[in-house]
Order: structure tokens, then C-alpha cells, then sequence
């Protein structure tokens, strides 16, 4: 009863009370030793692992039981097995005892009244349900800084221009405004589309034939802004009978190429499409 | 209840996986229904008072001038 705490210590059967013994853990290495040595230790615990153990000690028996089938990795498998041993007593003085003047507090009033699983499901519950909130939260945030970032309504109103090519006849331009900047639209004749063609391109300033700046030969599309510093050309003009910047003179031909002046580039292809024959959409 | 607790428990939270597919699926079903509901409460507290409420009575007129 009165035994200190500390270290392992070997069961004695306390005298003062004598009915009652009171055990402490110890490993069963001890336990081991000392029911052979001594042999008359009373059975501390109803533990299989201290069973296992005192087989160890009498292989020979062990293996002529015909019940219990051999096991050659056994020897191995004893020592890792040392420390779990489960037993029933505890390691504590109880406060059943006679004469105990442990006092432990009623906790009966704050346990809880459902079955363990029940508060099991609660609480995975309560995890899985705040999970649910959070992957809701952090969608609708990272949705809303999408959107934020994506062109809102009316500049996608703005993003496409539908053009009736049959208004345009032959060897004229058309001007009109696509998000902000200006569009030439020329139908090209016959001889304009020969001239933009057989013309050597390779030799160019900015090379490009005039295969790849068109869809359709008669339909020219180009972004009206001169290619130097932005100024508008001025159609029908220049000396290569296409487009003239009054700016700083720069000459593009038919096909919208730069040919002499200052500026490096070919007038601007945008994206465009024919969705019906007399129909131009840009954008 | 012990019997419902623990068809919940074995139904949905054995497995961690299940656990989080299930989170996830509801989360998904969870916006549906209230994006949904909100919705419809919205529309029925602005009744008549939206763009779709009185659009035919500007938009017939101008199919009839056609």
C-alpha cells in the first residue's frame, strides 16, 4: 500500500491487509525471472504474454504439444512482444478499497448519455459539415475573382461587329469602328487582287504574300491604324495605289504591305470570319 | 439510434475517402439547392419589377412595327 511509486517494482503481497494484493507493472522479464527462480509467486496476472514466456523457457515441452502448433520464429518474436501485455489490474490504488483515502469525484454527471458511437457520428458529422461550408466558401471565392477578371457584358457586346457585304461594291472602302479603332473594309476587283498577288513580296520589308492576309481575295480586312505611330491612312492614296498615312508618309499597297515610308509592319489583320456568303463578322 | 448511428457511421465515415467524397458531393448539391432557392426568393420579392417580368410589354410592340 504504501510503496513509492518510483521504478519497477517486484509483487509482494502487502501484509498489512493480506487478502488483498496490490500489484505494480513491471516488465515481464522479472516476472519471468522470478517464477522460475523462486516459483512460489502466485499468478499475477491472467496475461497470455506471461504464458508465452515461461513456454519460452521449456522449448522441449513446448514442442511436443501436439495442441499448439511450432512456431521456429518465435524465438524472435519475444522480444518485441515485451511491454504489451495487457493486464487487467491497475496500476493505482482503487478507491474501493477499505480504508482508501483516495477520493475520486462523480464524472457520471458529465458523461454523456448516448452511446459512444452516437458521439462518434456527431462529431465526424460536425468535421464533415464544416468541410462541406469550407469547399462552398472557397469555390464561391475563387468564382468570384474569376468573374472579376473575365470581360463583363457590355465590352463582349462590343467585342464583335457584323458587317452586310452587300452594301460594299466593287473598288470601294469601308470604315467602321471595332472596339475603338477603325476597320478598313475594301472589295478588291479583279486586277487589284492580280496586282496584290503577282507583286514580289519576298523583297518586302515586312515579307508576307497576300494569300495569308486574306480569307477571300475580293475581301480585304485590315485594322486602320498605320503601323509607325497610329495615324489613320487614308485610302486610295500613295504611290502603290492602296493606302497613304499623311503622318509621316508612309505607302502601303493593295494587299495593306508597307512599301516606303517609316513604318515597319503591315497594317493589322484582325480576327474575322464569314459566317454567311453576304455576312463579315470581326472579332 | 444506436442502430441509425451506426449505419451513418458505417455508411459514410469508415473510410476517410468516403468521408470527403461525400463532403464534396454535398457541397456541390449544397450550392446547387441555394443558388436555386435564393434565386426564386429574389425573383418573387422583385415580381414584376425585372427586365424579364415586363419585357413583352416592349418587345411585342416592336415585332408588331416590323
Amino acid at each position: 500500500m504504501d510503496q513509492p511509486m518510483t521504478g519497477p517494482v517486484i509483487p509482494i503481497a502487502s501484509e498489512s491487509s493480506g487478502s488483498n494484493f496490490n500489484f505494480r507493472l513491471h516488465p515481464p522479464s522479472i516476472l519471468t525471472s522470478l517464477s522460475t527462480t523462486r516459483g512460489s509467486i502466485p499468478p499475477v496476472v491472467n496475461c497470455p504474454h506471461n504464458v508465452a514466456l515461461l513456454r519460452f523457457q521449456h522449448p522441449a515441452a513446448h514442442r511436443r504439444s501436439a495442441a499448439a502448433p511450432h512456431h521456429p520464429r518465435r524465438r524472435h518474436l519475444l522480444p518485441a512482444a515485451e511491454g504489451s501485455c495487457r493486464c487487467e489490474v491497475s496500476p493505482f490504488a482503487s478507491a474501493n478499497e477499505a480504508g482508501s483515502t483516495l477520493k475520486i469525484p462523480d464524472f457520471s454527471k458529465y458523461k454523456s448519455k448516448n452511446s459512444p458511437r452516437s458521439n462518434q457520428v456527431f462529431s465526424y458529422f460536425m468535421a464533415g459539415s464544416l468541410g462541406l461550408a469550407t469547399a462552398v466558401g472557397a469555390k464561391a471565392t475563387v468564382q468570384d475573382f474569376l468573374v472579376n477578371m473575365s470581360a463583363s457584358a457590355d465590352v463582349l457586346a462590343q467585342a464583335k461587329v457584323e458587317i452586310a457585304l452587300g452594301a460594299i461594291p466593287e473598288g470601294k472602302n469601308v470604315i467602321i469602328k471595332w472596339r475603338g479603332k477603325p476597320v478598313f473594309i475594301r472589295h478588291r476587283t479583279q486586277a487589284e487582287i492580280q496586282e496584290a498577288r503577282e507583286s514580289k513580296w519576298e523583297g518586302l520589308r515586312d515579307p508576307q504574300p497576300d494569300e495569308d492576309r486574306v480569307q477571300r481575295p475580293e475581301w480585304l480586312v485590315m485594322l486602320g491604324v498605320c503601323t509607325h505611330l497610329g495615324c489613320v491612312p487614308i485610302g486610295e492614296a500613295g504611290d502603290y495605289g492602296g493606302w497613304f498615312c499623311p503622318c509621316h508618309g508612309s505607302h502601303y499597297d493593295i494587299s495593306g504591305r508597307i512599301r516606303k515610308g517609316p513604318a515597319p509592319l503591315n497594317l493589322e489583320v484582325p480576327a474575322y470570319s464569314f459566317p454567311e456568303e453576304e455576312t463579315l463578322v470581326i472579332g | 439510434m444506436a442502430g441509425l448511428a451506426n449505419v451513418i457511421y458505417s455508411t459514410f465515415m469508415r473510410k476517410n475517402t468516403v468521408l470527403l467524397t461525400t463532403a464534396f458531393a454535398g457541397a456541390f448539391a449544397f450550392e446547387l439547392a441555394f443558388d436555386i432557392t435564393s434565386n426564386k426568393v429574389w425573383d418573387s420579392w422583385n415580381q414584376g419589377r425585372q427586365w424579364k417580368d415586363i419585357k413583352h410589354r416592349y418587345m411585342v410592340k416592336e415585332e408588331d412595327d416590323e
